[in-house]
């Protein structure tokens, strides 16, 4: 009996472990549906559309842009600006993009690339775009 | 192999649950404590706010939000710019409250007191069943006990108004709830892992914007403290495409919120998660005065 409670409970933990995968229970069913429907657009390669789309990047929702006025809207992430003194490799940038919660894990920054929010190469528009201020 | 059985049943059986954000409040264990830290946390950030302010959210950190909440709320009581959907949602919800059901009772007569100073006496915790009822839920009780139809939680132009119109009748009175039982404590913890796990692709939490981020601002809003929120719900909200005024609920509003946070199958209003959630919700502003009705962004 012990052996089949201690089973039990480890088998538990084990998958309970899974679970807490980021992508959330009530997520998971849907997602294969939305990915379907998402491939079946015209993939966005406009840097500012992307940023700008709040069912894209939405990315100025929460970064500014103070070179662009228009582009001002958020401050719950750092500013753009100096990119390339905060980032002499872009390819860090592309990184935080991709997934920042893995450099910084209670972010509120959504992990555009290993959620698949935004393709590699989205990401490499957006990186380049933003490297300019 | 029955281990093996086992083992897979009771795996199964347990709810997912999502990763939390360890912000204000997420590490502590018993109610008190956890309000305790987000209130603390609160203090720390906003010196400025203070008790019964934090019921006007997001008012509390930009001169030109209050301004243009203030703008909203003349029009409200403006009989000659009074906001078609404003007065359409009032009268619906004043319509309903006191039409007699077909057994010639109304709404009032489920509610001591004629409904005043009910509405802030919810969410509770049904003992026999353990489940959350919500104001909304005892307002759908109260047509089916006597033999009506329930609405729909989802319903902004129904439930959303007789909600508004209920709930006013307590305006100014305060929420007072208490976790003392087994099964509120339970329904607290269940409502606190939805609060702070993070869900859908985007893999953000109520608790992230509104504690880690509360007053830093989002597509130029700033963002509301949770403590306060749960009192000033329903609100007048515009939809940001059409720019009409519309009527949502607290549930409603956090199917909104997972809606524009990419989740793809969105928390739903009457749903038990949705009831916990108002539960541990509703908590952190135990205390505060009922404000309902008002003009949010």
């Amino acid at each position: 009996m012990k052996k089949i409670i201690f089973l039990a409970i480890l088998g538990a933990l084990l998958l309970q472990g899974c679970k807490t995968a980021p992508e959330s229970a009530n997520a998971a069913t849907a997602a294969p549906a939305a990915e379907v429907k998402k491939e079946a657009k015209p993939i966005e390669m406009d840097a500012v559309k992307i940023m700008t789309d709040p069912n894209i990047g939405n990315c100025t929702a929460c970064h500014a842009i103070p070179a662009v006025p228009s582009l001002v809207a958020g401050d719950m992430g750092p500013p753009f600006i100096g990119m390339k003194g905060r980032f002499p490799d872009i390819a860090k940038l592309r990184t935080a993009i991709a997934d920042q919660k893995a450099i910084s894990p209670q972010t509120i920054m959504p992990p555009f690339g290993r959620n698949k929010i935004l393709t590699p190469e989205q990401i490499d528009v957006v990186a380049q775009y933003i490297y300019q201020y | 192999m029955k281990n093996f059985i086992l083992v897979l049943l009771l795996a199964f059986s347990l709810p997912a649950v999502a990763e939390p954000v360890k912000t204000a409040g997420e590490e502590e264990t018993t109610p008190e404590a956890t309000l305790k830290a987000i209130q603390h946390f609160f203090a720390k950030e906003f010196p400025a706010v203070k008790g019964d302010a934090f019921v006007d959210g997001s008012m509390n950190f930009s001169k030109s939000s209050k301004e243009y909440n203030n703008f909203w709320m003349l029009r409200f009581v403006d009989d000659l710019d009074q906001p078609e959907e404003y007065t359409k949602a009032m009268s619906t919800g004043k319509k309903l409250w006191t039409t007699p059901f077909a057994n010639g009772k109304t709404f009032a007569s489920c509610f001591a007191n004629g409904g005043k100073g009910a509405a802030n006496d919810y969410p509770k915790v049904d003992a026999a069943s353990g489940k959350v009822v919500t104001f909304e839920s005892a307002l759908n009780k109260c047509l089916e006990s006597n033999g009506e139809k329930p609405l729909a939680y989802g319903d902004m132009d129904k439930m959303g108004a007789l909600s508004i119109h209920a709930r006013k009748l307590s305006d100014g009175y305060r929420i007072k709830m208490e976790i003392k039982t087994d099964a509120e404590k339970a329904a607290f913890a269940r409502g606190k892992a939805l609060f702070y796990g993070r869900f859908g692709k985007a893999e953000q939490a109520c608790a992230h914007c509104h504690i880690q981020q509360a007053s830093k601002v989002a597509r130029t809003e700033e963002l509301s403290p949770a403590i306060g929120q749960a009192a000033h719900f329903p609100v007048f909200r515009p939809n940001k495409a059409t720019g009409d005024l519309g009527v949502i609920t607290l549930q409603k509003r956090y199917e909104g919120c997972q809606k524009n946070t990419l989740v793809a199958d969105p928390i739903k209003p009457g749903s038990a998660d949705s009831n916990e959630l108002e539960y541990f919700h509703t908590y952190i502003s135990n205390g505060m005065p009922l404000s309902t009705g008002v003009f949010r962004k």
